[in-house]
């Protein structure tokens, strides 16, 4: 075995052991500040383990969502968690769970291992040595409008599942709001340093969540890359005291969150008109449609990914301006 | 070369090792934070040199959304769970 060998060996090694020791810290830690820190570690060593793994598409997509947007979503529920804690404990009118509840609490274990136990059975029945369907994938990317094979997949060959992961963003959102979504919520103003690096960073994510989009078509990057990117953008400004406007969150926000799938719903209404299957492109307007449709995906996404931060409905918190 | 670059990455790998300690350990939130802020920089190099070792130029981009996604964590940290949680965490 030569040096880079055995370079590479303790390297994915470490990552593998990693990997499931900080996912027993997280889990098993009894404070949530820890947890949630060593949730964003684990985040980053998944990314590593990816990069090791010649995934760099999904690379990105865990370093974007796994480490950063969720970390800052957690981090940020933490705080409404605390704060909620403290008003408990004041008033200590907590009813003793019953036998029902408790039984329920059993329920999430039950179907975790359930599904754990599916994935070793399709993990043991796996064939050994396989290509899947990376073969079919090479010999139709001439005709799929893109060059980067998962781009072609997921927006193409496989768009229906897109289509759908889109809505279920979509939902998520819809969720929190009918929830009731947050009280609104007072930010205090940003220092200098924050303020200074919120002017600097946003403009640099939005640039980046266009390259993201764009570099998609090619090589490593696309829709959710971009729009996590877009996010992250929005999460960012709204840490630095900045609030969407009310004409903005009632008309605008709305629209773009729509804008996404609706363009989706449309290109597939539009290719079975014209006699073919649902999302089935003309191979010549293929990268046309695909690169229309990751447009519309990457703001949808990055506004639902900023709104889900924000958790308010856009209707709350501007009665006064009326 | 490759070979250089490999075990250049594998020593910053280490180095993250002392850094989980102290993300594992504490005692404060900062201290774990901050831990993990070395990780995400340590990250950025790591990939940066695969990146020359194996001369895939997209990995340039992943250690550009480690730069720019570390940022934003901690300022969702210092603005979000810092104030809440306090200083002494392990006081609980």
């Amino acid at each position: 075995m030569d040096t880079l060998n055995l370079a590479q060996w303790v390297f994915d090694s470490l990552t593998g052991t990693g990997l499931l020791w900080l996912a027993w810290m997280a889990l098993a830690s009894p404070q949530l500040i820890r947890a949630i820190v060593i949730f964003v570690a684990f985040g980053l060593l998944m990314a590593l383990t990816w990069v090791r793994l010649d995934a760099v598409d999904i690379a990105l997509a865990e370093v974007a969502i796994g480490a950063g947007l969720t970390g800052a979503l957690l981090l940020a529920a933490l705080a409404k968690l605390t704060a909620a804690q403290t008003e408990i404990s004041k008033s200590d009118h907590r009813p003793r769970d019953g036998r029902a509840v408790r039984a329920l609490r059993q329920l999430p274990a039950v179907l975790m291992f359930l599904v754990a136990a599916g994935l070793v059975y399709s993990v043991l029945s796996l064939p050994p040595v396989s290509s899947g369907l990376s073969v079919e994938v090479d010999a139709n990317l001439g005709t799929s409008g893109v060059e980067n094979p998962v781009t072609a997949v997921l927006l193409n060959f496989r768009g229906y599942d897109t289509l759908l992961e889109i809505f279920v963003l979509l939902l998520a959102l819809l969720g929190v709001w009918s929830l009731g979504g947050l009280p609104p919520q007072r930010v205090a103003p940003a220092g200098p340093v924050l303020h200074t690096l919120a002017v600097v960073l946003t403009p640099v994510l939005i640039l980046l969540a266009a390259y993201f989009l764009w570099a998609g078509v090619k090589g490593p990057g696309g829709a959710f890359q971009a729009g996590a990117t877009l996010g992250a953008a929005g999460v960012l400004l709204q840490l630095a005291g900045w609030r969407p406007g009310p004409g903005f969150a009632r008309v605008h926000w709305r629209l773009i969150l729509v804008a996404g799938p609706a363009l989706f719903i449309l290109v597939a209404l539009f290719t079975i008109v014209a006699g073919r299957h649902l999302l089935e492109y003309a191979p010549e307007h293929a990268g046309t449609l695909i690169l229309l449709l990751e447009s519309g995906a990457t703001l949808s996404i990055g506004l639902t990914l900023a709104g889900l931060f924000f958790g308010e409905r856009p209707d709350d918190g501007y009665d006064n301006d009326n | 070369m490759q070979t250089l670059h490999f075990i250049l990455a594998l020593l910053l790998f280490l180095t993250l090792g002392a850094g989980l300690w102290r993300a594992v350990v504490g005692p404060t939130a900062a201290d774990r934070m901050l831990a993990v802020q070395v990780f995400g920089t340590t990250a950025v190099t790591i990939t940066l040199l695969f990146a020359q070792a194996f001369g895939n130029a997209a990995l340039r981009d992943v250690a550009l959304m480690f730069a720019v996604l570390a940022a934003v964590t901690a300022v969702a940290f210092v603005r979000r769970a810092w104030s809440e949680v306090g200083v002494d965490d392990d006081s609980e």
